[in-house]
This record gives C-alpha cells, sequence and structure tokens, in this order.
C-alpha cells in the first residue's frame, strides 16, 4: 500500500478531529476535567447545522457558524446549570457527570430528531490527484478550517485581554482570583468556545457522513486520544495530536487487519506517554 | 434526605409503580413482546420494524383480532447491548408472561437473550445474522426469518455472476458472517470464472474508510460487495464516490434503505443494487406490505417483521392456545404444507376460522422453516438505485 | 414475577461486587479507571474458556478469571503508574476498548464478534429456571459478602491505611519511605481482580458472553453506583449498585405510562430521566448517600473560591 497515500489519508481523517480536539483543549486548559459531553455536543452542533443547511437551505458555511454557535449556547446552559456544580467535588465526580450528560443530550436529540440518519445538502466532489496521492477537496478544506480554529483560538489565547486571563486562571486560578479576574466569566466563555468548536467539529464529521444521535459519540475515543497524545490542555497539541491519530491508524493497515484500527489510537497513547507522560505538547497550560 | 427515608422512598417508588402494572396485566388483550434495538448502535434498524409490526397488528386488530382476543405489543429496548437485552427479556417474560419475543438485530444480542427464551418456552424472532444462533440447543423456540449465510452467499454470488462482473471485491463490517460469507462466495464465484480480488473486513463506526477503499481498488474490482449497515455504508458510498469508482456496487437492501437513499445525493446511490430476501413473484405479500405502510420500497428488516408478527397470530389462531410451547409446535403447519397460500396475517386468519389450512408466504420469503428454525429457501429481490428511488431489476 | 425480580437481583449483586471492585482502586486508593469493563471482559472471557474448552470445573474457572483480572490489572496499572489521574481515565478507557477489539478480532481464542455460548452454570441442567435463579441469588449473594469482609479488611487494614494516605497525598507517603508505586500497582491488581469476578460470575449466569457486552456504558453504571453510595465506602458501593439496578428497571414501568410518545421516543426519555435523575442525585449527594465511617479516612474538602480546581486531583 503506498504509505504518502495513506499519511494523507491520515491527515485528512485527523484534520476533522482537530477541530472538536482543540474544544476539548481549550475547555481542560481553564476546567480541569476531561468533558465527555463534547460528544453529545458535537451531535447537538450536527443537527443544528442540519437544520440550517436542509431545513432552511442555508449554504455550508452560515450552517456551520450555526453549528459552532448551536454548539457553544447549549455548552455554556449545561456548564453552568449542569456541571458546574460538580466541580468542587473533584474532577473526577465531573467527569462522570459529564457522561452522564452526554448520554443524557444524545437523548433529547434522539426524542426530538429520532434515529434515523439525515445528509446534508452538500454536492460531494470527486478527489483530485495531486503528484499521484488523491486528496478530497472537502477533506482539504477541513484541515484548512481546523489550522484557521486553531491559529484564531491561538491568537485569541496570546493576544487578547480575555484570553490572558483565560490563561491566568488555567495557571494559578487563586492568583487570577487575587487580580479581580472573574472566573466564572472564564469558565462560561471557555464552555462557549470549547463545546461550539465541538459542534463545528461535527457537522464537518457529518459533511463528511451522515448524522444521526450516536455522531459525536461514535469520534469522542479518537478526539480524547488525539487531546492526551498531544498533551492535555494544549492546543497545538490537540491538533498535532489528531493528525498522529489520524495517521497513525491508516498507517497501521501496513502491519493489521483494519478491524484493529482503533486500537492504534491506545497504543499511541501508551507509546507517547511513555516517553513523555505529559504528552506532546503537554508542558504550555494553553 | 435522610439516607433510610430515600432508599425506603426508591423502593416505594418501584413497587407502586409496578402494581397498576401487574393489575393492568390480568385478562385484557394478548400481549406480544418485542424486544429491538430502539437506541445504540442497531437504533437505525429497530423503529422500522416495530412499525412494520405494529402496522400487521392495527390491521388484525381492526379486523377482529385473533381467538377473539385484541392484539398489543410489549415494546422493550435492547440497547443493542446483551447485558441490558436480558433484562428486558426477563421482564417481558417475567412479568408481561409474553409467549413471544420478535425484533432481535445484533447476533450477540439474540445469543444473549436465546437462553433466557428456551427456558420460559418463549418464542425469538430474529432478523440475527450469526450462523451459531440457529446451532444453539434452543429446542426449537427460534425462528430466523434472515436467510442462512450460506443462502445469501450463494444466490447472491450467482446474481453477481449473471452480470458478467469478473474481478469482485469483498468489503465488510466486522459481523460474526463477514468471513464465513466471504469463504462461500469465492467458492460460488470461482467455481463461475470469477473471483474475489480483494476481501476487508472493516471496524465499524468510523468516520472515513478512505484507506480501505485504497486498498480495494488496487486490485481493480468491477463489482464491489458491500456487506455493510446504514451508517458504515454512507460513508463507503461517499468515500467510493470521491475516489472516482464507476463499476457495480453491490449491497443489503437493510442497509441501503429508503431513509439511507434519503440521506445520500443521487450522484453518489445510482446504479447500486440492493439485495433482499423475498417471496415469489406471483406473491402479493410484499405489494401488501407496500401498501400498509405507505412506503414504496420497503426493505428487509420491515418485511422480516410483517412476517413475525403474521406467523406467530397464525400459530396462536391454529392451536387455539397462546402459549410460547403451542406457537412453537404450531409455526410450521401454517408456515409451509398443503393449505392454501396466504399473503397477509388477515387473510390467514379469516381462513383459519373457516376450519381451511393455510400456507403462509410472506414479505421476505415463503417462510417455510427447517428443523433448526432456519428458513430452507427463498428467493431475492434485487433493485437498482436510482435518485432516491428504487427500480425492480429482478427476483429469483 | 418472581423470576424477574430474581434475576435483576443478580444482576444488581454483580453490578455490586464490580463497584467493590472499583471501591478498592477508586475509593481506596484514589486511581481513576475507566477501563472496569476490560477487567470484566477478561475475568469473564478467562472463566468462560476454562469451563468450555478445558472441561475444569466452574469455580476453578473463576479462580482463573480473577487471577488472569489481577495480572492485567497489574500490567495495565505498571504501565500507567506514573501518569496524572486526568490521562489515567483516559488511557483506562483507551484500555477497555482495546480488550473489546482484541476479543472481536482473536477469532480462533475468543470466537470473535460470534460470543462464546453454551458457558456453564451451577446446576443449570438439573434445576428449573426459578430454582437456577435463586440458586445463582444465593451464591452471588454469598460471594459479594465474602468480597465485602475482604474489602472490609483492605480498608482498615494498615495496607489500606498507606492506600488512603496515597489517595490523599502521594508526596507524603514516599517521605514515610513507602514504596507508593507498589502499593498502587497492588490496589490495581486486587480490584481489577474483584471485577474479574463479577466478569466471570456474569458469564455463568448468563451462559453467554461477547465483545459487544463489555462497553463503557457498563462502566459508568459501576461509576455511578459508587458515586451514589459514596467513594471510598463499601456499604455505599454495595447500596448504590442497588439503587442504579432500580432505576434502571423502574423506568422501563414508568416511562409507558407518559401518552403520546413512540417507543423509540420512549427509550430516549428513559435515558434522560436515568441521566437526569443521576444528575440530580450526584448534585445534591455530593459525598454520597453513605458517608464514610470514620473521619481519619476522609479526605477533607479543600474550598476555592473560585471552583474551578477540583479538590482531589
Amino acid at each position: 500500500m503506498d504509505v504518502l497515500q495513506l499519511i494523507a489519508n491520515g491527515m485528512m481523517a485527523g484534520g476533522v478531529l482537530a477541530v472538536p480536539a482543540i474544544g476539548l483543549a481549550a475547555m481542560y486548559s481553564v476546567l480541569r476535567f476531561p468533558n465527555f459531553a463534547i460528544a453529545s455536543h458535537a451531535t447537538a452542533g450536527a443537527f443544528a447545522g442540519w437544520i440550517a443547511n436542509a431545513s432552511l437551505g442555508l449554504p455550508v458555511l452560515p450552517s456551520l457558524i450555526v453549528a459552532l454557535l448551536a454548539g457553544g449556547a447549549i455548552g455554556l446552559l449545561t456548564d453552568e446549570f449542569v456541571l458546574r456544580p460538580f466541580r468542587r467535588a473533584g474532577f473526577i465526580t465531573t467527569a462522570i457527570g459529564s457522561l452522564a450528560l452526554t448520554i443524557g443530550l444524545e437523548n433529547v436529540v434522539r426524542l426530538v430528531f429520532g434515529n434515523e440518519m439525515r445528509g446534508y445538502d452538500l454536492p460531494l466532489a470527486r478527489d483530485v490527484v495531486l503528484a499521484g496521492i488523491h486528496i478530497g477537496p472537502q477533506q482539504l478544506q477541513n484541515v484548512m478550517v481546523s489550522v484557521v480554529v486553531m491559529a484564531l483560538v491561538f491568537g485569541f489565547l496570546s493576544f487578547t485581554r480575555m484570553g490572558k486571563a483565560m490563561r491566568a486562571v488555567a495557571d494559578n486560578p487563586p492568583l487570577a482570583d487575587i487580580k479581580g479576574i472573574d472566573a466564572r466569566m472564564v469558565a462560561r466563555i471557555v464552555s462557549f468556545m470549547g463545546m461550539g468548536l465541538a459542534g463545528l467539529g461535527g457537522m464537518l464529521i457529518g459533511l463528511d457522513s451522515s448524522i444521526d444521535p450516536l455522531t459525536g459519540f461514535r469520534v469522542m475515543l479518537p478526539i480524547f486520544a488525539a487531546a492526551v497524545v498531544g498533551g492535555l490542555g494544549s492546543i497545538p497539541g490537540a491538533v498535532a495530536g489528531a493528525l498522529v491519530v489520524g495517521v497513525a491508524e491508516e498507517l497501521s493497515l501496513l502491519a493489521l487487519p483494519p478491524s484493529y484500527k482503533s486500537t492504534v489510537a491506545f497504543l499511541a497513547i501508551i507509546l507517547i506517554l511513555a516517553v513523555r507522560p505529559r504528552g506532546i505538547f503537554g508542558r504550555e497550560a494553553y | 434526605m435522610k439516607r433510610r427515608t430515600f432508599l425506603s422512598g426508591a423502593a416505594g417508588l418501584a413497587v407502586g409503580l409496578a402494581l397498576p402494572y401487574l393489575a393492568r396485566a390480568q385478562g385484557g388483550p394478548l400481549k406480544l413482546g418485542v424486544l429491538t434495538p430502539l437506541t445504540g448502535a442497531g437504533a437505525q434498524d429497530g423503529p422500522r420494524m416495530l412499525k412494520a409490526m405494529q402496522a400487521v397488528v392495527d390491521e388484525v386488530n381492526k379486523a377482529g383480532g385473533v381467538l377473539g382476543r385484541q392484539i398489543a405489543l410489549i415494546v422493550e429496548d435492547d440497547q443493542t447491548n446483551p447485558e441490558a437485552a436480558v433484562r428486558a427479556a426477563q421482564k417481558l417474560v417475567g412479568v408481561d408472561g409474553v409467549p413471544v419475543i420478535m425484533g432481535t438485530w445484533a447476533s450477540a444480542v439474540t445469543s444473549a437473550v436465546a437462553p433466557v427464551c428456551w427456558d420460559s418456552k418463549t418464542c425469538l424472532m430474529t432478523v440475527s445474522g450469526a450462523d451459531s444462533i440457529t446451532q444453539l440447543p434452543h429446542q426449537g423456540y427460534i425462528f430466523r426469518t434472515q436467510p442462512t449465510t450460506t443462502l445469501q452467499a450463494t444466490k447472491h454470488a450467482e446474481y453477481i455472476v449473471s452480470t458478467g462482473a469478473k474481478k469482485v471485491a469483498y468489503l465488510a463490517v466486522q459481523t460474526p458472517f463477514a468471513v464465513t460469507m466471504k469463504d462461500i462466495m469465492t467458492a460460488v464465484l470461482e467455481k463461475n470464472g470469477s473471483s474475489i480480488v480483494r476481501g476487508v473486513v472493516y471496524e465499524p463506526a468510523k468516520a472515513s474508510y478512505r484507506s480501505e477503499i485504497d486498498s480495494v481498488l488496487a486490485a481493480k474490482p468491477d463489482m464491489i460487495y458491500l456487506n455493510s449497515y446504514s451508517p458504515d455504508l454512507t460513508v463507503l458510498l461517499k468515500d467510493l464516490f470521491r475516489a472516482g469508482y464507476t463499476g457495480g456496487r453491490f449491497t443489503q437492501s437493510y442497509a441501503y434503505n429508503a431513509k439511507t437513499a434519503e440521506s445520500l445525493p443521487a450522484e453518489v446511490t445510482d446504479g447500486l443494487v440492493a439485495v433482499q430476501p423475498s417471496s415469489d413473484v406471483d406473491s402479493n405479500a410484499y405489494a401488501l406490505l407496500q401498501k400498509r405502510l405507505g412506503v414504496a420500497s420497503p426493505d428487509s428488516y420491515e418485511a422480516q417483521a410483517t412476517d413475525w408478527v403474521s406467523l406467530t397470530l397464525l400459530a396462536i389462531e391454529k392451536s387455539k392456545k397462546t402459549s410460547g410451547a403451542d406457537i412453537r409446535d404450531a409455526v410450521r403447519s401454517i408456515s409451509q404444507g398443503s393449505g392454501a397460500r396466504v399473503a397477509s396475517a388477515v387473510e390467514g386468519l379469516k381462513l383459519l376460522r373457516e376450519g381451511k389450512d393455510v400456507n403462509y408466504d410472506g414479505a421476505s420469503g415463503n417462510c417455510d422453516f427447517n428443523e433448526k428454525g432456519d428458513i430452507i429457501d427463498c428467493r431475492f429481490r434485487y433493485s437498482l438505485a436510482k435518485g432516491a428511488k428504487f427500480e425492480l431489476i429482478k427476483i429469483v | 414475577m418472581v423470576i424477574y425480580l430474581l434475576s435483576i437481583s443478580v444482576v444488581a449483586t454483580i453490578y455490586a461486587v464490580m463497584a467493590l471492585g472499583l471501591n478498592v482502586m477508586w475509593g481506596t486508593a484514589g486511581l481513576v479507571n475507566l477501563g472496569l469493563v476490560g477487567s470484566a471482559a477478561v475475568g469473564a472471557y478467562t472463566s468462560a474458556l476454562v469451563t468450555t474448552r478445558m472441561g475444569l470445573p466452574i469455580p476453578v474457572g473463576l479462580l482463573a478469571g480473577v487471577l488472569a483480572a489481577v495480572l492485567i490489572g497489574a500490567l495495565l496499572s505498571l504501565v500507567t503508574t506514573r501518569l496524572k489521574d486526568n490521562y489515567l481515565a483516559i488511557v483506562t478507557l483507551g484500555f477497555a476498548e482495546t480488550i473489546r477489539i482484541v476479543a472481536s478480532n482473536e477469532i480462533w481464542l475468543t470466537n470473535g464478534t460470534d460470543g462464546i455460548s453454551g458457558i456453564p452454570g451451577p446446576l443449570r441442567a438439573v434445576l428449573t429456571p426459578l430454582q437456577f435463579n435463586a440458586l445463582y441469588l444465593a451464591i452471588v449473594v454469598c460471594l459479594l459478602g465474602l468480597v465485602y469482609v475482604v474489602c472490609q479488611r483492605i480498608l482498615y487494614s494498615p495496607f489500606g491505611r498507606v492506600l488512603h494516605a496515597i489517595r490523599d497525598d502521594d508526596v507524603v507517603v514516599g517521605v514515610a519511605g513507602k514504596n507508593g508505586r507498589v502499593f498502587k500497582v497492588q490496589a490495581f491488581a486486587i480490584g481489577s481482580g474483584i471485577v474479574g469476578l463479577a466478569g466471570g460470575l456474569y458469564a455463568h449466569y448468563t451462559s453467554f458472553i461477547a465483545p459487544d457486552l463489555f462497553v463503557p456504558l457498563i462502566t459508568l453504571y459501576v461509576k455511578l453506583s459508587l458515586l451514589l453510595g459514596g467513594v471510598g465506602n463499601n456499604r455505599g458501593a454495595v447500596v448504590g449498585a442497588a439503587i442504579v439496578i432500580v432505576v434502571l428497571e423502574s423506568t422501563r414501568f414508568l416511562v409507558p405510562l407518559i401518552p403520546y410518545i413512540s417507543p423509540t421516543q420512549g427509550a430516549a426519555m428513559r435515558e434522560i430521566i436515568l441521566s437526569a435523575g443521576l444528575l440530580i442525585v450526584l448534585r445534591f449527594r455530593l459525598k454520597g448517600l453513605v458517608p464514610e465511617a470514620h473521619d481519619h479516612l476522609t479526605v477533607r474538602p479543600q474550598q476555592n473560591t473560585a471552583g474551578l480546581r477540583p479538590a482531589t486531583t
């Protein structure tokens, strides 16, 4: 099998995972718990985007923004009213709470939309061949979207007042508190941002495949694998981790049958953590 | 709230909820069990099967029911999980006392609830494809309307040969029957001067199958057999289109059903052949199903679900008894033999009440069962995808 | 009805055994494990293979299952011992999925996705289903009692006190001259073994196992059991498991009473009620229904004004 083609396929698969992985990393860097609700929020965003695109007839790009806003809004609400109170009980209680939340939300989607698969109104583009490697224009777009998102999130954290405040909270909450940074507001913004990216990612995944109430759940483990490999809480790490997981899964086909693909993400985690216990970019808090 | 108060409250609540339920259990309509995936990986298919079952029940109830009683379906969600399914089955047989459980989908779920069924003398009707299911020591309680792997592989391979395809690729989602299916198809194809040039068993629930497709296309097939379920089939069809593949594609109707067709652009699906087990050409069971469901092209699962309820009701009317063992013993006396051929439950019940013998030929085939509970033989219906519609190619 | 209650009780008891196993790792030593079903799968498969392929008696199978689960737990712990809690949570989740995928693929050993059927149960052939369920309930309750006693001993032994110290602050343990790593691996292995026992008990009860059985949802149920009952508390673990099963089962009777919804919506409602109910209970009973008995074993809740940092990491 052509190794370069496998790498290209892995980058395209990883590119889609990178967006929700960035969201997860951003939330983790401030809130300090693995938020499993990312699965249901990705699904919710995908369905919101579907309403905009297939029901209201909006083009894909504005629909993606709808997906982002919907994911963010739901993320903000659920964090404020469901998850926030858990945080003082410890990260694992919060993580378990987020798992329960994800099951609840998945079923709210099921209650409203049913189990049927839905597709977006988007003409499919055939692959283009570049230097013997065939690449999907839409998948290339996804990779670019995740790079742009990474740059935006990174810029926001590095150069804006609120971004700096977030990093302060992430680094040292009591100190940030003394300095008069409103930690609750920071938590709200990061929840909106993180879950918005989850919603956006959910729709990007749906554009490649189709959507149903399990859309987000199916990609939850790879997203977590990406975030851990990259270093929990690191934004560039999330992108790097998504690409590593994506490429590693495809390259595994050289040695393993395809039915073993998902184990590769786990092996990647074990290997990377054995060398660097905090992941590729784990040192940075942002 | 004190802990004890909470605990006794919870227990009290549970009993309180169960009491009216138990009271209603006495007398009233004849209860039949449905255990099907409404959540989890099989949730795309469970609700369709349930709708098809409910449609038959409604039709029969309107025509006077069975043995003078109305019929009620008691529905439990198997969550596509064997552990949840076993608890649900225990409830259906232990609390509702249903004589039959219909609708299990995942092979692991069927194998898990099967012992609960035969222990409680309850019939189990399923679409699960694993060959091992009917090999279980089930004392005759399992009826599988899904054709065996051997029957399907043989007939499908013969059809593929008839299209003139020489180089066939086989792509299958990981199931208990994925590999067996390929082996049998290989044998049939090779006998006819054709062959399987590549076989790939892939993981379910992936968002992309590009590399799997690349590996298949590298073998330059002129026909690809997609042994898939709908979520992965959608991705495969899109990835095949993107890769520029223009040869033949063949899949199961339960994967490419009307809902799947709606969710995909026509350019991706046109030319795909979907197959499902079928009754004889002259039977109107399928036409009746189309009318009953108001669906132009009911798929294999909807057809099989229709047949479970119909077989059960006819067996009850025939034996004049309602226990699981009676149904088990009576099924073959109404599904095969020299009786008058009937294509629906209502038609059959009418003849049975007149004291005549019937032979039910269903929407998913003739429904003639061997001693293990597998169907003996059936025809297959091949349809061509065109837009979101299906064109009948042939029934052989 | 009786047989239904018996079978549900058997399942609840097996969940309680799992919750006790989790409590050894998580409640006592503070080790996060989201991969419980991995240990359960190893225990179940080992016991099933030992009894069906090798024809050995069920107790031998169960014991082999426990040993295999102890080994896999120790191995996983050795690989992950340096990791922080957050990483450990995700690695263990991935571990369980890997076990499930291996079980799906290695057909020569596990029979693949087909699963293993015909796993023997004690006296199943000669008893009626009702008698079998009653007998099995008696057996699992006795084993639960045994495991409970063992866990209580661990909790109050010098070993348990070291584990508690590790949970609260493993640096101090190191300073006190104890090798924290060895204790952690031991706690993980023991917990994994108990969960493996639960897996084996389930296999011999239903007579069938398949990879699909061992999904993260089961782990979640056990975690919730422990959170409901009170982490670190063995009695709470048992009570919590019972509550989870009662909630799971009672929604079955509750939801059909809601008018104007389809069965699919009913199934969705069931899970919504379940998750909302558990979130509410977790929210308002954060310490669990059964609080830890002894003050010197309780973690002091650390207050912090931002409410962002977890109290225990």
